[in-house]
């Protein structure tokens, strides 16, 4: 049963892990595109699992926004592979200080998570003081009018 | 071209990398090979070993092989330089003094 399901999602999980390639690819610089989506792609076929083909697809995305971020960083005009790969030496004389691109996305997320995380203690901990008021006062009374009415009717 | 070398820029990752290749400095490895051997993650592989392209430690080529006939995409083949393998070897080597001094 578990081989029928696995041989079935096969072919889907396959053409995602393609069409992701082939995304990442797109979005690469144009000099860059097709030799990284031949390239990923035969990597691709190395893979066994439809799992591992999966975690490279969506590496290729990761690593797509790594280059193209470096990339523009450079905006070294090149018209082929070799020209590209000649200007992208630029980029190992840059230095990006202490932090890298995935250090910095995991502190913004960290950083927003931090606020998000503020600000409901802030509106819940107004929220109570509003909803239960601390000084309330207190009134012994004496005495207590008591008037009977009767009913209308009775 | 030396100058630019001296400022690639060091990571546990690149040297895990370059670890890798310098078991055998003449081998040439494509991206899923280096995957296995490292067990880096594909989405900081392949833009350390553009980099290290780039920087003239690695150079790459197609592998020799017909698409059509071997009925995959052709795998980019990647080998150090004897750049490459002077400048890794330094960086090794300057790691160990620090680790024994």
């Amino acid at each position: 049963m578990s081989q029928r399901n696995e041989r079935s999602t096969q072919p889907e999980s396959e053409g995602v892990s393609q069409w992701l390639i082939h995304h990442a690819a797109r979005r690469a610089p144009e000099c860059l595109s097709s030799r990284l989506e031949e390239e990923w792609l035969a990597d691709l076929e190395s893979r066994s699992s439809a799992l591992l083909r999966l975690r490279l697809a969506l590496g290729c995305c990761w690593a797509t926004m790594v280059i193209v971020n470096e990339y523009s960083r450079i905006r070294v005009p090149a018209a082929s592979p070799v020209v590209a790969a000649r200007g992208y030496i630029a980029l190992a004389d840059r230095n990006f200080g202490y932090f890298s691109l995935r250090s910095g996305t995991l502190f913004l997320i960290l950083g927003l998570h931090a606020a998000l995380f503020c600000g409901l203690i802030t509106t819940f901990s107004h929220t109570r003081e509003l909803a239960i008021q601390p000084n309330l006062p207190n009134q012994v009374l004496n005495t207590v009018p008591i008037e009977m009415t009767a009913l209308p009717g009775r | 071209m030396g100058k630019k070398d001296s400022n690639v820029r060091m990571s546990l990752q690149t040297l895990r990398v370059l670890e890798a290749f310098l078991e055998n400095p003449t081998v040439q490895l494509a991206g899923a090979e280096v995957h296995q051997r490292c067990g880096i993650a594909s989405g900081t592989l392949y833009p350390i070993l553009l980099r290290l392209e780039s920087a003239g430690w690695f150079v790459s080529q197609w592998e020799s092989v017909d698409p059509s006939i071997a009925g995959r995409p052709r795998r980019r083949l990647y080998r150090l330089t004897s750049t490459g393998l002077r400048r890794a070897s330094e960086v090794f080597a300057s790691f160990n003094r620090g680790v024994l001094a």
